[in-house]
């Protein structure tokens, strides 16, 4: 069970990451300030993890269990 | 499939800290997901969790824990044991490890101190007669207390705590949000000549703001974390996202004004305080929906007395009504209620019956009449002797179908719970996408300075990029959230089932209640539904003396037979104070007729065929027995001295209310069939009395289910209205089986719906309630979801290119308030609702024709 915790918490967190990093990424060539790039980064973070997690979690459970 | 179905048990946990659609959701996904769990159903109104499961596979336990481990908490129900015998700690000791070991029990606490036990547990899988007999083998004394009106009790005292928890909330987040929007205000318009200035200030406004955020809203920032750990979403991170947002941007133009988010001029307290604010209103609203919901239940558990008067060696005496025990002789004084049900032994006395039957006339008693518990004695003083008492009496039955079937989920619900579900997934996908759009493109294309919020004084002309998307990226987080979905459907299905209590009519589930919406074909049965199931005579023609005569002297010579219809003939003439004398020589033909002597004359009563065989000439009778029975009526004939007398017609007649019952049928656009074993010409004749279109005629009982298959065949939505018993396969196979006049008896039947009253307008009744709970659901759902879908285009700032304007996240939260008040109110207006059969027959006694009378 905590295996499946820890796989699932990886595995959101890292896709998440990967989003935000996009996002900073995508802002690059544009005229931002760095509080526009660091902190839609971290808006960009959370409703990925948001949307990530119930989708994440209930299909490792299935796929582990 | 017989086998399997009969290993899986069921069993109704109380599920605790539910708010919304999406934790219906994650209930029923946690606990379905179980092996050995084949169903599980869980319903926000009630709270209740509804699961079918293997015990070999899960255990009550394993259930309890998947609960908790999406946040929430299976209660169980408690009982308090005086427990008798103890003589050390260690007796305690042992008993808590007997009754712990039950597979039902969840937790069991003895004090040996006070000789009392308190255990939680399931009484799905271990009664508590269970727990009783094991204690008692134990070698302990054990009472329990009767708790029904105690669990009563205690439930509307959570409701009540949680009424009154979000109104404190409300007061607070409320009385400071206001203030906090008064401070925002102070700069602008005339307001600087009456506000003073240090409420405008930011840091005062943050001192302000905090305890709103972090007190009322603390609830929303917790319920979503506990959600989040197990991996589900719910509304209350649409919440805790929302306010969180709000509040964080306030904080950090408050103390970093520099940072880029608009500066001080663009610090969002207003927002976070307004949205925790009218997120609690919402609640508070939902809080007290339910509560009024189930007032059905709790008015109909009032009725039952609490005291009871009975015999006890010739005295009278006052125990507890709980305490009555079967046999018992009650004692019953003008204007008070009855306490179990029971035969009247002695006395006579006219009861209301309206709280059970929905009988708006009291009903004359007398002695061997029964009575039934909860009913109201008006006029005289009587005794009953208690055949049915505790859980067993029809108030009893009544309540427990009725709490069954509050706890069911509609098929419209399921639809409803699994789009919210996705609703909450897709409004953060949304909110996403529309926070990408607006930092990559819609900012540089449209945004300018003149830019402002909807209905408040801020200017955005300093907002960048990030906070300019991030307001509406909040705003389609708050807008969007259907909170009012999870109330919509179960709300009506509590008001209507509880109002169709009101009239008798029981409905056994809330998917009952939608197909009976939804009804095309009603199917009745002859014999005891449409008729009174009981042959009467009906016409009396003489030829020879007059109708008097022919009755007095068919009946003289039936006087002896035992006959059905020896007995309407026998019947009608003492109904018409005819004396009856004895007849001599009588003798009876099997499926001919009788014959006897009275006083000089030979009387011969019989058919046809039997007057042929006595050759008597029925020539002058021939044209009105034709008539007589082409009405499907049973001509008898008289004889008297050999010349033909007269004729005495008997036929089972119909109810007084059927004719119309059917013509409001067919006035709703329902096709009305009619099943019998009879042959085709009475059931015709029937038939054409009633008005029906469709005979089903000499159908065997065992073939009528196959005569429901054929309609359901042709695609119709079939109901059928028989006896709860003897049509039971029937009404199994009908989509709605409707168990006409069971009385007492509600326990028994087999029929998705139940009449207690023998009168077939509750069919029609029954069905205008169900179309009238079905359409309020439907409203529901488009106050529910189609506000806030329609507002979602605004919240994503469809406006803004062209007004310059955006929707606030307060102004979203008051939209979002709104359609909870909606739903709320909407429910609440089937109160007052009364079926339109109901209401012409009744006019003058609206809102309550009949039914539960309300409860000061």
């Amino acid at each position: 069970m905590k295996n499946t915790g820890l796989i699932s918490a990886i595995i959101y967190t890292g896709i998440s990451l990967l989003i935000s990093g996009l996002f900073v990424i995508a802002t690059l060539p544009g005229q931002y300030t760095s509080v526009d790039r660091i902190g839609g980064a971290v808006w960009v973070f959370i409703l990925s993890m948001i949307i990530l997690m119930p989708v994440i979690i209930p299909a490792v459970n299935r796929k582990l269990q | 499939m017989a086998g399997s179905t009969e290993q899986f048990k069921k069993i109704t946990l109380q599920v605790a800290g539910m708010t919304c659609a999406s934790c219906v959701a994650h209930n029923e996904e946690a606990l379905g997901s179980l092996p050995g769990v084949r169903k599980a159903v869980v319903n926000l109104a009630t709270g209740k969790a509804n699961v079918e499961y293997d015990p070999a596979k899960v255990t009550l336990a394993d259930m309890r824990k998947a609960v908790a481990d999406v946040g929430y908490e299976a209660v169980l129900d408690k009982v308090q044991l005086r427990i008798g015998g103890m003589s050390c700690q260690s007796c305690a000791s042992n008993i808590e490890s007997a009754v712990g070991a039950l597979p039902g029990v969840g937790k069991v606490v003895v004090n040996f101190a006070a000789g009392s036990a308190g255990v939680e547990y399931a009484p799905e899988i271990t009664s508590l007669s269970e727990i009783r007999k094991i204690v008692h083998e134990l070698g302990y004394e054990v009472v329990e207390k009767v708790e029904g009106q105690e669990a009563l009790d205690r439930e509307r005292e959570a409701r009540q705590k949680e009424i009154r928890r979000q109104l404190i909330y409300l007061i607070i987040s409320g009385t400071l949000g206001t203030l906090v929007m008064i401070g925002m205000l102070q700069p602008y318009w005339i307001f600087p000549a009456f506000i003073p200035a240090w409420l405008n200030n930011k840091v005062v406004l943050f001192f302000l703001t905090t305890p709103v955020v972090f007190g009322p809203g603390r609830q929303f920032f917790v319920n979503s974390w506990n959600g989040l750990r197990h991996g589900v979403t719910d509304m209350n991170l649409l919440y805790a996202t929302g306010i969180g947002a709000a509040y964080g941007i306030a904080v950090i133009n408050t103390f970093w004004p520099d940072a880029g988010f608009g500066g001080r001029e663009a610090t969002f307290y207003e927002a976070a305080a307004l949205l925790t604010a009218f997120i609690i209103l919402g609640r508070y609203l939902e809080a007290v929906t339910r509560g009024r919901t189930s007032e059905a239940i709790r008015r109909l558990m009032k009725l039952q007395p609490k005291r009871a008067r009975v015999m006890r060696d010739n005295v009278e005496v006052e125990i507890s009504a709980e305490d009555v025990q079967i046999d018992d002789i009650v004692v019953v004084r003008p204007g008070e209620s009855l306490p179990v049900d029971g035969l009247v032994v002695e006395g006579y006395s006219s009861i209301d019956q309206s709280m059970i039957t929905g009988e708006s006339i009291p009903v004359e008693k007398k002695t061997g009449d029964e009575v039934i518990g909860g009913t109201i004695n008006k006029t005289g003083a009587f005794k009953f002797r208690a055949i049915r008492v505790g859980k067993d009496t029809a108030l009893a039955q009544i309540i427990k179908i009725v709490e069954e079937a509050q706890t069911t989920k509609a098929p419209i619900q399921k639809i409803a719970d699994k789009v919210a579900g996705r609703f909450i997934l897709g409004v953060h996908l949304l909110s996403l996408l529309t926070f990408l759009f607006w930092f990559f493109i819609g900012y540089s294309l449209w945004f300018t300075s003149e830019s402002r919020l909807m209905l408040t004084p801020y200017s955005l002309s300093l907002v960048g990029a990030f906070g300019f998307a991030l307001l509406i990226s909040v705003t389609v987080l708050v807008i969007s959230c259907p909170c009012a979905v999870g109330l919509a459907t179960p709300s009506a299905i509590m008001a209507g089932t509880g109002k169709g209590a009101e009239y008798g009519i029981l409905f056994k589930g809330a998917d009952a209640m939608e197909t009976t919406s939804k009804l095309k074909v009603v199917i009745f049965d002859k014999t005891g539904t449409l008729t009174k199931g009981e042959p009467s005579v009906t016409d009396v023609i003489a030829v020879k003396g007059n109708e008097k005569e022919v009755l007095h002297l068919a009946a003289v010579v039936e006087k002896n037979s035992e006959h059905p219809l020896a007995s309407a003939i026998v019947k009608e003439a003492r109904d018409r104070n005819i004396d009856l004398e004895d007849a001599e020589d009588f003798n009876a033909i099997p499926g001919q007729g009788v014959s006897a002597r009275y006083g000089q004359s030979t009387i011969l009563l019989g058919n046809r065929r039997f007057m042929a065989e006595q050759n008597i000439s029925l020539e002058k009778l021939a044209a009105d027995a034709e008539r007589l029975e082409h009405e499907g009526k049973t001509a008898m004939f008289l004889a008297v001295d050999g010349v033909a007398a007269g004729i005495v017609a008997v036929a089972d007649t119909l109810k007084p209310t059927s004719a119309l019952a059917v013509q409001e049928l067919h006035r709703m656009g329902i096709e009305v069939a009619m099943i019998t074993g009879d042959n085709r010409r009475t059931a015709d004749a029937i038939a054409r009395q009633v008005g029906i279109d469709r005979v089903l005629s000499e159908v065997l009982p065992q073939d009528k289910a196959n005569e429901v298959k054929k309609l359901q065949q042709e695609g119709m939505i079939v109901a059928m209205v028989g006896d709860g018993i003897n049509d039971a396969p029937a009404l199994a196979q009908a989509d709605v089986g409707i168990a006409i006049g069971s009385g007492t008896d509600v326990a028994k039947e087999t029929g998705n719906v139940i009449l207690v009253k023998d009168d077939l307008l509750d069919v029609v009744a029954g069905i205008q309630v169900a179309k009238a709970t079905i359409r309020k659901i439907k409203e529901n759902l488009v106050w529910a979801f189609g506000y806030n879908t329609l507002a979602i285009p605004f919240g994503m700032g469809v406006l803004y290119p062209f007004v310059a304007q955006m929707v606030s996240p307060e102004l979203a939260a008051l939209l979002m308030a709104t359609s909870s008040l909606s739903v709320t109110l909407n429910t609440l207006r089937m109160k007052g609702y009364v079926p339109p059969v109901r209401l012409q027959q009744f006019p003058t006694q609206v809102p309550h024709a009949a039914g539960l009378q309300p409860t000061s």
